[in-house]
């Protein structure tokens, strides 16, 4: 092993046996977030759904939004790092981790909201088809038992495209640990050894599953949008859904990942493995999914103008210059305006560039699912039963604890595995002080083959 | 399973069951023999006859067994009883038909209503405070006759009087009767919404002093001058039910039916033409329609008696043509005509009038004129126009009464000596005009006694409370004014036991008249010999009959309306001599309205609530919860203003407002109605109750406190719509209207033309 | 054969007084939402009539429709069910189950005529007012849907008479509580696999449409319109 290669080493798993006050502290503060919205969730059972805001016609709200939005982040990794995987993108390598981690994590936070959001939430494995003395399977044309499939495939697929490729690094944290550690870390390590016949079936698996992955992450997005496009609701009944909720979750998944990765960056002192050049390449996906997203907004909407169906224009226009027209200006500005300024303008595709525009992203993602699922409700075909809807403090308290446990979640990952694939970064990378650390992908593997000879 | 496993089961199971109602009271049963013979399971149908309206309407009461809570023998416990479930029309009423409106349906309400009083009451705190305590039925009923024994020995007989509501009843008759034989002060019976104005010009018009009965049924044109016929006024039920038949019940026929007013009812929703009018010209609109049939000679010339009483009517009514008529009513000129041609052509035609139209000061003219266009339509009396329902109770057992507020000034000017007062119902404090001082006057009364179910703003101030059977526990009557054809008397037995330690006020009032030191004699021991001695007068087994069928009517009485035969005003109630003149009623006079027109710009337009008519039934929570058809309103009130009005008070759905007269101010949220003239502003009567069970108490406003005491140029009643008011903006939407309607949509399509 | 349960609401008819709005809350044990919670929307009228101004004073015009569960053949809340709560029964009603029911609420955003309602908290009655509660109807718990059931307990029992009396339904056998209700006679109820019944014929009438007739839902409810 190098000197470089044990600096690396050092540097990226300094994090595991190293921890500081601050941070005990920020998993106590996070912890507490989410214990409160544990507590309004058990309140709500306790004291019956009415806690939230909902109200007749507007059943679906913060919580339906709160899904969509997080299977949408969940997004940032496993497309990203798959895609990139497959067409064997270099800069990818000290990426893919954090982002499968959003990846998991987002798919689990998100697949709570379909069970916290249910009126007998206790009775959420209905929608589980398992043999049962009621003598009656769930109904398999409604989409949300095709979301249970999808959500569960795609958690089962991330988890594992996540897990693979740490096999060697918990491997190498398994040798320099001690004690306790050494023995979870052996399990974890799964007899890891560093044969060639174990990397080769790595090799090989993760090459299965990063194509398998990819039609499984398009489907699921695709399908939570069936949870709209199959409803006869005006403006959710429609074709563009699929591809329109796939590229939104796309882009909200990349905006994560940066916010993500430049917190890491900060935080964990990674600064040169986490360069520049990796905020640039992602800006510029950023910037490409904001003009798409773009463009699909501005086809839906448009289609919906000039189509000039009655209920569908009553909730184009309480969106575009009604109730709704502060919230959907907003998205539009910090979805598409702030993006394709920050992001196209090379001089300001600067890391705090391009974290400043992924917040805005996430802001105006959130927004985006909060107004297709409102609006189209609270106008329905019948004006007479129109209706508002104002989040109540259940909603906005389980809504903050999912994003504090999103935080708490990946805090604690990057505690305990290290947040770069470093046996991936070492294939490649001699010199980690280089603004590229991976030019020459072929040196890498001719390397990786001669040593693992 | 095997045997084992069971038994274990079964003891696990038990103790655990056991363990479960050890601690918690509710857990541990009393269940008592059940004393009643019913079916488990099975519904039985017994008739009664709903309490709310003068309408008299039948029940049909489905009536089930339940678990009651009740005491027996101190110990509490449940009992297995036959308790009613539903409130349906009775199909074999004359005058409901089946039917039954949102209101009567709630009255079971009235007999489960938790804040429902148990037992006699007697005041315990300061008078007004609302503190009282239950006292035994014995003691109650000792009191009371110790108060008018001391009445009667001071020679101060004229000190009892009775405040009541407005139904026509025997049982109101009863408490009249006992009232004149002790030697009291006539009774008041008090409407806010009352219809003497009509019943006068009945009289003057057509010698019959009785509210009409239209017979849309065979109608084939209607013209309605602001009765809120199918929702409030008269008898809303049996109007619908005509209405319905009038529009689709004859094969290729439909009815035409227009509506003026100046603010839209659901009874003018349905009008094939809306006609908004400036208030309180009515009368005007209607003459001018009879000008313009009698310049093209679209009907027949008639004179008669009430044609008689319109000024100039023999000379064709020149003060009425079209073009003056447009400027005073707002109603263009040519759709006069139009609307004339429309009435003449499709005969039998009907002319209607109620509501606010007959509560401005020439609420007496607007009715004579009304009454004289249905004598040129040549309907009065014949099918397809309008009738008056013959009186099954022939015998006139309403004495001739005194208004809430000349008993008032009475009371205050020592004419009217306060001795003992006796309450049954109509809640006189709240719903009356604060310049009327109905309450102060109550006041004066040394002894005050409520036969209500309930704490209302009235019976609040009793110094004794003798609560009644609810009207599904005990014998209960009307007698219909209108509605039918054909007479009709309306009783019914009880269909279940009393929940609660209550008396039949009737039976109470015979037991006190019974026991006092000088008897007041009555040929009756208890309320249903008094109701089957008047039935009895019909026949032999006309009392059988009438307690099976929840009423007393001729047997022939569906197909009588059914064939078409010309209804007659057989045994027709009080007829009034002919007048000669009908005086300043004849002509058309400006309304007067109280309030200086430069301070008070608008008009206020009080109307009866669909939910709880004149606010006596704002207490029950169904009614609480029912929409307004007009604004979808629940558990609120609310003002109503024209949207050019609200836009010039710059005020918009939803924001505080308030309104003033002289005479005080309400504050209430803003609901835009294009439905009313910019002229005005509306408000429901109903909420605004300070002390009426849990959920009328501290709700809203109660616009009638700042009605000015006007009233009807020749008649005594009381002119509610004729107040001034004006109109500033508080703050914005508090969120105190609730509405079904959430947004407030008032459009089918709201967004048309603004994309187009 | 069996049964398809229709109605007829005759606009002409229809007076907008809500008296079919109260007889659905007595028959059906429909919970009483109280102040509060009516302004959050919760109150419940499994029939509500609804009313739509046309033009301005004074020539404005008021309709009202009263509107519930359309009984849909095509109905778009039943597929999206997860549990069958929602689910077609043999006399082509829509029935919703209510102890198959979690509470996922997309039936309701479904429903074009957002005839559905939810139970936000379990329902109480304040004593004695629970002694008017009809035992033919289940009180329903907290997190289920409800909606009009073209009162099926009524269709039941007419139906358990007829079997007894070897016989079909008779028509007009069967009013739910709003038909037998109205004061206008507005709504007629009856078995649309009956030729010869008075819905049957309504519903054949020049004067008919349907709700939202282009989403394809094929509702059993008739309007009739006045003009």
């Amino acid at each position: 092993m190098s000197a470089t290669e044990d600096r690396l080493t050092n540097d990226l798993l300094r994090p595991l046996f190293n921890t500081s006050w601050r941070f005990y502290v920020l998993v106590a503060v996070l912890s507490s977030i989410v214990l409160a919205g544990l507590g309004a969730f058990a309140f709500q059972m306790w004291r019956g759904f009415g806690l939230t805001g909902l109200g007749w016609p507007i059943y679906w709200g913060f919580f339906i939004t709160d899904f969509v939005f997080w299977i949408g982040i969940s997004h940032a990794g496993t497309l990203i790092s798959a895609i990139l995987r497959l067409v064997d993108a270099g800069w990818r390598k000290p990426v893919t981790r954090c982002a499968e981690g959003i990846t998991a994590f987002a798919l689990m936070i998100g697949g709570l909201f379909p069970i916290i959001h249910l009126g007998k939430p206790w009775l959420f494995f209905w929608l589980v088809p398992y043999p049962n003395n009621r003598l009656i399977w769930p109904n398999f044309r409604s989409p949300l038992v095709w979301d249970f499939f999808a959500i569960s495939t795609y958690l089962t697929g991330s988890l594992l495209f996540l897990f693979l490729p740490m096999i060697p690094d918990f491997a190498l944290v398994r040798d320099r640990a001690t004690g306790l550690r050494s023995k979870i870390y052996g399990v974890l390590a799964l007899g890891w050894r560093g044969t060639t016949r174990q990397w080769h079936n790595l090799e090989t698996a993760m090459s299965i599953m990063a194509v398998a992955i990819i039609p499984v992450a398009v489907s699921v997005h695709t399908i939570v949008s069936f949870d709209f496009s199959m409803a006869p609701v005006p403006m959710w009944h429609s074709t563009i859904f699929g591809p329109y909720f796939v590229a939104g979750a796309i882009f909200s998944g990349i905006a994560g990942l940066i916010i993500a990765m430049a917190a890491l960056r900060h935080f964990l002192h990674i600064e040169e493995y986490l360069t520049p050049k990796h905020f640039d390449n992602l800006g510029r996906l950023l910037l490409l999914m904001a003009l798409l997203w773009g463009y699909f907004t501005f086809n839906e909407r448009l289609t919906v103008w000039y189509g000039n169906h009655e209920a569908e224009v009553n909730t184009f226009m309480v969106t575009q210059s009604g109730t709704f027209s502060p919230l959907f200006w907003t998205m539009v500005v910090v979805n598409f305006v702030l993006p394709v300024i920050i992001l196209g303008i090379k001089r300001f595709r600067t890391i705090t560039g391009c974290v400043i525009a992924s917040f805005g992203v996430c802001i105006g993602m959130w927004l985006e699912r909060f107004l297709i699922v409102v609006p189209s409700l609270g106008h329905k075909y019948f004006p007479y039963s129109w209706s508002f809807y104002r989040p109540r403090p259940t909603e906005i308290v389980i809504t903050a604890a999912t994003f504090a446990g999103m935080v708490l979640l990946y805090a604690l990952f990057s505690k305990f595995v290290p947040i770069i694939s470093i046996w991936e970064l070492k294939q490649g990378a001699h010199q980690p002080h280089q603004p590229d650390p991976i030019e020459d992908v072929e040196i890498a593997e001719a390397e990786l083959h001669r040593t693992h000879a | 399973m095997d045997r084992r496993s069971f038994i274990k089961l079964t003891a696990i199971t038990g103790t655990s069951a056991a363990l479960a109602s050890c601690g918690s009271p509710e857990n541990t049963v009393i269940r008592f023999v059940p004393d009643d013979e019913m079916a488990p399971g099975l519904a039985e149908w017994k008739p009664s006859v709903c309490p709310l309206c003068n309408s008299g309407c039948g029940l049909n009461v489905r009536v089930m067994q339940a678990d009651v809570e009740t005491t027996r023998d101190g110990t509490r416990g449940v009992v297995q009883r036959a308790v009613a479930k539903k409130l349906e029309g009775l199909p074999t009423h004359p005058v409901n038909q089946g039917g039954l409106c949102a209101r009567g349906q709630a009255a079971i309400q009235l007999t489960y209503h938790p804040d429902r009083l148990a037992q006699p009451l007697k005041r315990s705190g300061q008078r007004g405070e609302g503190k009282f305590e239950p006292m035994t039925w014995e003691a109650a009923v000792a009191e009371l006759v110790g108060k008018l024994d001391a009445l009667a020995a001071a020679g101060n007989q004229k000190g009892l009087t009775i405040i009541g509501d407005g139904r026509r009843s025997q049982r109101a008759s009863l408490f009249d009767q006992f009232v004149a034989k002790f030697g009291g002060t006539l009774s008041v019976r008090h409407e806010v919404f009352g219809d003497a104005v009509l019943r006068r010009a009945n009289g003057m018009s057509f010698g019959v002093e009785q509210l009409p009965t239209y017979d849309l049924k065979h109608t084939r044109s209607a013209i309605n001058f602001g009765g809120d016929i199918l929702g409030t006024w008269n008898s809303p039920v049996a109007h619908a039910n005509a209405y319905g038949a009038m529009r689709r019940g004859r094969p290729g026929v439909r009815g035409a039916y227009f509506h003026v007013e100046s603010r839209v009812t659901t009874s003018g929703a349905g009008a094939d033409e809306w006609v908004g009018i400036t208030p309180g010209t009515e009368g005007v609109l209607a003459l001018a329609i009879a000008h313009v049939m009698l310049e093209e000679k679209l009907l027949p010339a008639v004179s008669g008696r009430a044609t008689a009483l319109i000024d100039g009517w023999a000379s064709g009514l020149a003060d009425y043509e079209p073009a003056r008529a447009e400027k005073i009513t707002g109603v263009g000129a040519a759709r006069i005509a139009h609307i004339a041609r429309q009435l003449a052509e499709q005969s039998p035609s009907v002319a209607l009038v109620g509501g606010p139209a007959l509560a401005y000061s020439n609420g007496l003219f607007t009715a004579l004129a009304v009454n004289a266009l249905n004598q040129l339509f040549g309907t009065v009396q014949k099918p397809g126009g309008i009738a008056f329902t013959p009186q099954g109770v022939t015998a006139d057992s309403r004495p001739s009464r005194s208004t809430l507020a000349a008993f008032a000034s009475a009371v205050a000017g020592g004419t009217q000596p306060a001795g003992v007062l006796l309450l049954d119902g109509g809640n006189p404090v709240f719903a009356s005009s604060k310049a009327w001082r109905v309450r102060e006057a109550i006041e004066k009364f040394p002894y005050i006694v409520s036969f209500g179910s309930f704490i209302d703003e009235t019976s609040a101030l009793a110094d004794l409370i003798l609560p009644d059977h609810s009207f599904l526990e005990s014998w209960v009557d009307a007698l219909p004014e209108s509605g039918s054809l054909v007479p009709v008397v309306s009783v019914a037995g009880p269909v279940m036991k009393p929940l609660f330690d209550t008396r039949a006020s009737e039976d109470v009032l015979l037991d006190v008249a019974r026991t006092l030191a000088k008897p007041v004699d009555f040929p009756w021991r208890t309320f249903d010999e008094m109701l089957k001695a008047t039935i009895d007068l019909h026949g032999e087994d006309a009392w059988s009959t009438a307690q099976s069928h929840g009423g007393w009517w001729p047997e022939t009485s569906q197909g009588e309306a059914a064939s078409g035969q010309p209804p007659t005003a057989r045994g027709a109630a009080s007829v009034t001599p002919p007048s000669p003149s009908a005086g300043d009623a004849g002509r058309f006079i400006d309304p007067v309205l109280a309030g200086d027109a430069d301070v008070y710009p608008y008009q206020l337009l009080p109307y009866p609530s669909l939910q709880f008519l004149d606010g006596s039934l704002a207490h029950l929570p169904w009614l609480q919860e029912l929409p307004d058809p007009i604004t979808s309103a629940m558990w609120s009130s609310w003002v109503e203003i024209n949207p050019t009005t609200a836009e010039s008070l710059g005020v918009s759905l939803g924001d505080v407002v308030e309104v003033a007269s002289s005479l005080g101010a309400v504050r209430a949220p803003v609901f835009v109605n294009p439905g009313l003239s910019p002229t005005v502003i509306a408000m429901p009567v109903g909420q605004g109750h300070t002390n009426y069970t849990r959920y009328a108490s501290g709700r809203g406003q109660n616009p009638i406190e700042i009605l000015a005491p006007a009233t009807v140029a020749g008649t005594d009643a009381f002119a509610w719509a004729a107040t001034r008011v004006k109109v500033t903006r508080v703050s914005d939407p508090d969120g105190s209207l609730i509405l079904f309607s959430a947004r407030g949509e008032l459009r089918e399509r709201p967004y048309e033309g603004v994309t187009r | 054969m069996a049964y398809r349960w229709g109605m007829a609401v005759d606009l002409d008819r229809c007076t907008g007084c809500q008296a079919c709005v109260t007889a659905c809350r007595s028959e059906n044990n429909i919970p009483t939402a109280g102040e509060q919670q009516a302004s959050r929307g919760r109150a419940i009228h499994w029939i509500r009539v609804e009313r739509y101004f046309e033009g301005e004073f004074p020539n404005v015009r008021v309709k009202y429709r009263p509107v519930l569960c359309q009984q849909c053949d095509a109905a778009p809340c039943e597929p999206v069910c997860p549990t069958y709560a929602s689910s077609h029964n043999e006399d082509g009603l829509n029935a919703q189950i209510y102890n198959r029911c979690i509470g996922t609420r997309y039936c309701a955003n479904a429903c074009p005529y957002n005839t559905r309602f939810f139970d936000f908290f379990n329902p109480s009655w304040e004593k004695p007012l629970h002694l008017q509660l009809n035992p033919d109807v289940s009180v329903r718990e907290v997190g289920v849907m409800e909606k009009c059931t073209f009162c099926v307990q009524r269709i039941n029992a007419a139906k358990v008479t007829a079997r007894g009396e070897d016989r079909t339904v008779k028509d007009g056998e069967i009013q739910p509580a709003c038909a037998q209700s109205c004061p206008s006679k507005a709504i007629v109820f009856g078995d649309l696999n009956d030729p010869d019944s008075e819905v049957s014929r309504l519903a054949e009438s020049p004067r008919g449409h349907k709700l939202l007739d282009d989403l394809g839902t094929r509702p059993k409810i008739t309007y009739l319109e006045g003009r």
